[in-house]
């Protein structure tokens, strides 16, 4: 295979999964660009990750300990697309752990969008409205008929579905009144015995049965009514998209912009609109349209990569967390100092995304972070990186060394600039010289030590902070 | 003294339940020392610790032993106490055994990760012969070692597979009065029963949530009439064997509140009324437990992981002679 093919599925990897080793990468390269996008879209393709072992070794209630067990299933799930769309439902239907307060609960809405997330629009809009998490976080357990709250009809139409401009303050009125009662049935307290999950409840007492009107449209309606019509909406298919576009392609303004700023690629946007709506909202045939996509195969890197995604992209290229192995946890703090603390968006809108993930301080903590992964070469990814290295020759000159280096661990795309840098910062050492036995006397070569730094130059570089 | 000939089965009602989330944090095995004493081994994420403990749920107070230095474990699986108050526990991210007295200081601690005799790598289940020697679970290599207290290696047998002596990550071990090997092999959904030596002896249980059937089962231990206790840990729950593999019954949990979770909840109004606002039956049921330590007096202990407690229940049973049990027979009968 090519190496612009194999830079292209790298491509499709960083966006639609978490990246991938590099073995993992020519397995994928071997099948064809096309079959790789069916695998992620069909996750029936492909095995579930082993949930025993996930189970076994990954226990915990309190949210560091499961975000860690995430993380782990990033790294290791068959289905990486499945782990995506998770992290995307969590990042657009945001609930945080901060108000909602129940680790379990947050879990369980973590293990609802692993479930849904590719499924249908009406599946995921359902489902998520009859989520105590979120019946929480927006207060609709406080909706109730003669008392409503509007918190979370405002929001599934602001936030969740159709964005703003495309509906009246009565519209967000009559919404939330056609979800109240939805609720959830109280669950055991944490003391004295742990976490139990909230399931949802249906209160017809509190529920307001009569006649409202919502877009246009005029019934006795309940919550999923409101739904049915909400997945009709031209607004919507664009609203989502756009979501997907922001997320899977390239970086948009934040969201609260969108009803005053157009899409940087409009026709991009309609393109995945229409398969929406000639769809139906099927998730799957959106993200088979995104991935296929001349637009997309010509966004790489785009994007800043999000903490969650810098992260595992940079566990993979060193090839730790592979098995269990103690220690997940860490990252979810790492994350957490990078702005992206799972189970806790800072909003409902999310994370604000692209430049916005990038201040002095996290970008500290993003290189630092990295350049001490790839700084330890005992690590199995940097062996096999180095024992790559050697099979191209004794001696490398320093252009053989940088780009070797730069397509084995992406492929990462450099500036000119950058690229003239590296080199000539190989140069100060003259030819990558590799001894014919290896290390001697236990000690390290010359050779790793330089490869080292190499590597750590890269994974400090503007350039790799991009998807 | 020998087994009984028959047992007359009176019953197995809950006896009591231990702790509570802040002082019995994720138990997954425990130990009995002197006078009552428990030693219950709390593990999570970035977690260890004993917590001394009563037998009439009184705190006796705990000692971290989290971290990799000499003396601590990152990944402990079982516990267990010698007449001393020694504590043996395994660690299988280690891969070793550490050996600590009951106030936490570092007696002696072996170990090497690998494949080769003698080598470790993710032990879990460890249980005491008669003679003192260790068995010990080497789970990811899928086989048993014995090894003498200070480590010296003795034997072992099993490799990975699923037909006879063969393992699929194997977890919990026991060994009954007479030196046979009960263990709990996980991801085959059963558990095998060797001689001392390791020869092959029976295997019961297969996939399932069925009578018999295993989810994962992870903890195994022996009582002193041959019964064979089994945490189904999957389907969240122990089932009793008889001495020959036969399903006798289940145990889900019946937990009620600890005397020291009623005293704590004496002090929280909110949710002591949210707790009367919820549907309680649940509280009862075993969450993820995954071991079982049955006392010479015939009560179980069952560490409830999830739930942050243990589950005590005790044996009824009157030993029969064979003028008061009848010989073995294959057919039922309506005649009685």
């Amino acid at each position: 295979m090519a190496d612009e093919d194999l830079g292209l599925i790298a491509h499709l990897l960083r966006r639609a999964g978490f990246g991938a080793s590099r073995e993992e990468l020519e397995a994928y390269a071997a099948k064809g660009y096309d079959e790789v996008v069916e695998d992620l879209v069909d996750e029936e393709r492909c095995p579930p990750i082993d949930e025993d072992i996930i189970k076994r070794y990954f226990g915990g209630q309190w949210p560091d300990f499961q975000s860690g067990a995430w993380i782990y299933r990033m790294l290791n799930s068959p289905r990486p697309l499945e782990e995506k769309m998770a992290l995307f439902c969590h990042h657009v239907f945001a609930t945080g752990f901060a108000k909602v307060a129940h680790a379990l609960a947050m879990n369980d809405q973590i293990d609802l969008f692993r479930r849904i997330g590719m499924s249908n629009i009406r599946e995921i809009l359902l489902e998520l409205s009859m989520n105590p998490a979120m019946i929480n976080w927006l207060d609709n357990n406080e909706n109730i008929k003669g008392e409503p709250n509007e918190n979370y009809g405002r929001e599934l139409l602001e936030l969740f579905s159709m964005g703003v401009g495309n509906y009246t303050e009565d519209d967000i009125k009559n919404c939330a009144l056609a979800f109240t009662g939805w609720t959830y049935a109280q669950p055991v307290p944490l003391y004295p015995h742990g976490y139990y999950s909230p399931e949802f409840l249906f209160r017809p007492e509190d529920h307001d049965f009569g006649e409202k009107t919502f877009l246009g449209h005029t019934g006795n309606f309940n919550g999923d009514d409101i739904i049915d019509i909400i997945v009709e909406q031209p607004a919507t298919a664009r609203f989502i998209s756009r979501h997907l576009y922001n997320f899977f392609v390239a970086d948009e303004p934040q969201v609260p912009s969108w009803n005053v700023t157009p899409p940087q690629d409009p026709e991009a946007i309609e393109t995945l609109a229409d398969a929406f709506m000639e769809s139906n909202g099927d998730m799957r045939h959106v993200l088979r349209t995104l991935f296929k996509s001349d637009f997309f195969k010509a966004a790489r890197f785009k994007r800043v990569k999000s903490p969650a995604e810098l992260i595992t992209g940079v566990l993979k290229l060193v090839g730790t967390y592979r098995t269990p192995t103690p220690g997940m946890p860490q990252y979810h703090r790492a994350a957490t100092l990078m702005g992206q603390e799972l189970f806790n968006p800072p909003t409902v809108e999310g994370w604000h995304t692209g430049q916005e993930w990038i201040d002095g301080g996290m970008l500290t903590e993003r290189i630092n972070f990295a350049v001490d992964e790839v700084g330890d070469a005992s690590k199995p990814g940097i062996q096999a990186l180095i024992k790559r290295l050697r099979t191209v020759g004794d001696s490398l000159t320093p252009e053989q060394f940088v780009d070797t280096c730069l397509d084995l661990a992406g492929p990462v795309n450099l500036e000119d600039k950058t690229r003239a840098d590296l080199i000539r910062f190989a140069q100060s050492g003259g030819d990558l010289v590799f001894s014919s036995n290896g290390s001697a006397n236990g000690q390290t070569e010359e050779s790793t030590d330089r490869i080292i730094l190499m590597l750590q130059l890269i994974v400090a570089s503007r350039e790799y902070q991009f998807a | 003294m020998g087994r009984p000939y028959g047992l007359l089965r009176a019953g197995f009602p809950f006896h009591k339940t231990l702790g509570m989330r802040r002082l019995t944090n994720y138990p997954i095995d425990l130990a009995f020392g002197k006078e009552d004493r428990l030693f219950i081994l709390c593990r999570n994420e970035g977690t260890a610790l004993i917590r001394k403990y009563s037998t009439e749920d009184a705190d006796l107070g705990s000692f971290g032993i989290y971290g990799e230095e000499p003396g601590q474990v990152t990944w402990p699986v079982t516990i267990l106490a010698d007449a001393d108050e020694n504590l043996y526990l395994t660690d299988e991210a280690l891969h070793r055994v550490t050996i600590i007295d009951n106030e936490g200081e570092l007696i002696d601690s072996w170990g090497e990760e690998g494949s080769g005799p003698g080598q470790l790598n993710g032990p879990s289940g460890m249980s005491f012969d008669a003679d003192g020697n260790l068995y010990v679970v080497d789970t990811l290599n899928h086989r048993v070692q014995k090894f003498t207290r200070e480590g010296g290696f003795l034997g072992g047998w099993g490799s990975h597979g699923c037909g006879k002596s063969e393992f699929n990550m194997p977890w919990g071990i026991a060994v009954d009065e007479v030196g046979d090997v009960y263990v709990a092999d996980w991801r085959n959904d059963r558990v095998q029963k060797f001689g001392a030596d390791g020869e092959f002896k029976m295997a019961f249980g297969e996939s399932g949530c069925g009578d018999g059937q295993f989810n994962r089962p992870s903890g195994v231990d022996v009582d002193k009439h041959g019964d064979i206790y089994v945490v189904d840990r999957g389907n969240n729950r122990v089932q009793l064997f008889n001495e020959e593999g036969r399903y006798v019954q289940q145990f889900i949990g019946d937990a009620t509140l600890s005397t020291v979770a009623i005293s704590y909840m004496m002090t929280n109004a909110y949710p002591n009324r949210l707790r009367d606002m919820a549907k309680l039956e649940i509280q009862k049921l075993l969450r993820w437990p995954q071991s079982v330590i049955v006392s010479e007096d015939g009560l179980m202990y069952v560490p409830d992981t999830g739930s942050y407690r243990v589950q005590v229940y005790r044996k009824e049973a009157v030993e029969l002679n064979e003028l008061q049990f009848a010989p073995p027979r294959r057919a039922p009968a309506l005649n009685i």
